[in-house]
């Protein structure tokens, strides 16, 4: 157990390390004007207008303990520069303050100098995963994770058998045997997506699967029944330590497959983590594989025009939500678009869009947390709810399970009847396979 | 009123250079020695080359603030253009720019009215723009809350300064070109410095002592942001 002063100076040591980099969070020290654009373009600032959700006062939390012990002005005029000494006391209220930003980055799309309020948010958080001041929600998210290596809790009998049940379910929409490869040594294609697509929102993965049944490769690919799960909390508790290990899971598994390309599926912050964090800083070496997404791949294949659609099955209004971590973070915007116009008779976007799309309120693993359900929807889903109700759609798709989680809470707080679901879903359901689209039986 | 002028006409100004001059340099030196790993955000210029001019569009105009907030941006490119501008104008005392000027063909007379007629819409275009912003940090609730007595006091100085500056053109105690050119001359040549009749003008004094103390924060508070805007931009948009 640490005492306080243990805790104190972990804290400060913590702060105090921001002089050793990254360059960008040392710089973020310095650099805000507080001009209050960030405020302005936060969805959560949106949903509520307190001093404790604005994105540059959150900043702030960190800045001054920084500007106490780092930075001569602060040294040198106290608390007239802005800074002030850590307060062990306050870390309770820090482990909620810093689980209220979604790591959005919409911040840093407009801020005049860069500054991105989502490093200072994970810097936050990593200083309560240190000091053991993450939220119990969350924790108990990490603890489902490390135990059973996928955030659903599942074991390998029950994703065994959620494969059969979606081959069974394939073969009575279509009448052809459509396979869900697993655990295919050699396979050029090992499939990664968030468990939630085989657990609980199963559309998506059988669009992949009819996607390569359709193109003539349904041997060529194949799943894991180890590592079924791109969903990475490290990323959201500020744990390196952990997003490392959970990630070398996968490039391991990768490797002991033979795979030529890891294929991540609908989860933008396990695409994230793969193609912009770990391929990109190479943190395991040099890889025999290359990663790329299922939306990318299978937009691919639509603009070759290698695969048809009977537009008629999606007649209802379809709009698209960009994961932050797709849109801002991975710059895929085109191919769920592309799939989504494909497959869908009115497609709609919503305004803004791309880049510059609100985040749907439960980023950054919020989504996953129950105790601050009021929170997201009646604070951070705000402007979201706003967006897609503007639309006047039916259906939205979103290429992320914590998006859709938030989503279709959204709706049901909001007593509206939009149907939320992922891209792939939407392609399923169009997809000619020998000619004939699904004959679906009825989920909803 | 001696020491005063002493401690302001003839220490301060090589004391603040010195400051200004070690602190940007440490400052620079400590941002390029961290580690920088990508961070990008998308859509990012493709290239090195790109992003180089995408830091110098948002560093000459504010793309980003431009999307954001426009009428932010419309009071913040005005005051950082004018406040450009009064530095240029500013050469006048401390360089022989009048040559150059000369050399592309203006009278002197034409360089007097160009001083007196800009110089003075700037001094006061830039008192109202910086009016409106510090307006704006009392004024709604989203700046105001986050505004600390370090960022007024840096507004206040700002505004100190501009208001002595032009109170040497439209007061009383106007500034005389030649002497404060002579002044800054003998400062730059360790000549007779006490011996400058600009240091007889107070009003010179005062603005002298604000800009200067205004030149030794600039590394070590947020108005570092006129250096570190080269930096964090191509950082968060690196590819």
């Amino acid at each position: 157990m640490m005492t306080e002063n243990d805790v104190k100076q972990k804290v400060v040591d913590s702060i105090r390390a921001i002089d050793k980099g990254p360059r960008a969070m040392q710089m973020y020290m310095e650099m805000c004007t507080k001009c209050g654009t960030c405020a302005s373009v936060c969805p959560v600032y949106y949903g509520k207008g307190e001093k404790r959700y604005n994105p540059a006062e959150r900043t702030d939390l960190i800045r001054r303990v920084y500007r106490k012990y780092n930075s001569f002005a602060g040294r040198v005029f106290g608390r007239l520069a802005g800074a002030e000494d850590f307060d062990p006391a306050v870390l309770g209220e820090w482990s909620k303050i810093f689980y209220e930003c979604t790591g959005c980055r919409r911040c840093a799309v407009f801020c005049p100098f860069g500054i991105d309020h989502s490093v200072i948010t994970r810097k936050g958080r990593a200083i309560l995963d240190q000091t053991g001041y993450t939220p119990e929600t969350m924790k108990k998210v990490v603890e489902i994770s490390l135990e059973t290596g996928n955030t659903d809790g599942a074991s390998k009998q029950a994703f065994m058998a959620a494969v059969d049940f979606l081959e069974e379910e394939m073969q009575d929409e279509h009448d052809v045997e459509i396979k869900i490869p697993v655990d295919v040594k050699g396979a050029e294609y090992f499939y990664v997506p968030p468990s939630g697509d085989v657990l609980v929102n199963p559309e998506a993965t059988m669009g992949v699967a009819k996607v390569f049944h359709v193109l003539g490769m349904a041997d060529k690919w194949t799943m894991s029944s180890k590592c079924f799960d791109g969903a990475n909390y490290g990323l959201f508790t500020g744990d390196d330590a952990a997003m490392k290990s959970d990630n070398k899971l996968y490039v391991d598994e990768a490797k002991a497959l033979g795979a030529k390309v890891l294929l991540m599926g609908e989860c933008g912050h396990a695409h994230r983590i793969m193609k912009m964090m770990m391929e990109k800083a190479g943190w395991w070496g040099e890889l025999p594989f290359e990663v790329t997404n299922c939306m990318q791949w299978t937009a691919e294949h639509i603009e070759a025009g290698r695969l048809q659609f009977d537009k008629s099955k999606n007649p209802q209004r379809v709009t698209y939500h960009d994961p932050c971590n797709f849109g801002r973070s991975c710059d895929i915007t085109e191919e769920p678009r592309a799939i989504l116009e494909a497959a869908c008779t009115d497609f709609q976007d919503m305004a803004p869009n791309r880049h510059e799309n609100w985040c749907c309120g439960g980023g950054g693993g919020l989504s996953a947390m129950d105790d601050i359900h009021d929170f997201r929807m009646s604070i951070s889903g705000t402007k979201k709810m706003e967006q897609v109700r503007d639309t006047e759609a039916r259906y939205v798709a979103t290429a992320c399970s914590n998006c859709k989680r938030q989503l279709t809470q959204l709706m049901e707080h909001h007593e509206e009847e939009i149907e939320v679901g992922g891209v792939h879903d939407m392609l399923s359901r169009a997809i000619l396979v020998n000619g004939k689209a699904a004959v679906r039986q009825d989920f909803t | 009123m001696e020491a005063v002028r002493f401690l302001v006409g003839a220490i301060l100004p090589y004391l603040a250079l010195l400051v200004f001059v070690f602190g940007m340099v440490y400052r620079i030196r400590t941002w390029l020695k961290l580690p920088a790993p990508a961070m990008t955000l998308t859509p990012a210029p493709p290239t090195e080359g790109d992003n180089k001019s995408n830091v110098l569009m948002e560093t000459f105009f504010f793309r980003s603030l431009f999307k954001g907030d426009r009428g932010l941006w419309l009071l913040a490119w005005v005051f950082h253009v004018v406040l450009a501008l009064i530095f240029v104008g500013h050469l006048r005392v401390f360089t022989n720019i009048d040559a150059l000027f000369m050399g592309l063909g203006m009278s002197e007379q034409a360089i007097q009215g160009m001083s007196s007629g800009a110089g003075g819409a700037a001094g006061i275009i830039i008192l109202i723009t910086l009016g409106v912003l510090i307006l704006r940090h009392v004024a709604i609730p989203r700046v105001r809350e986050i505004t600390g007595f370090a960022d007024y006091a840096a507004l206040l100085l700002i505004v100190a300064i501009i208001i002595t500056g032009n109170s040497m053109r439209f007061g009383a105690e106007h500034f005389n070109l030649a002497l404060t050119h002579e002044y800054f001359k003998s400062l730059a040549t360790f000549g007779n410095i006490m011996g400058s009749p600009a240091l007889r003008n107070s009003t010179f004094l005062v603005h002298m002592l604000l800009a200067l103390l205004l030149v030794m924060f600039m590394p070590f508070s947020k108005i570092l942001h006129f250096g570190g805007i080269f930096f964090t931009h191509q950082m968060i948009r690196k590819h």
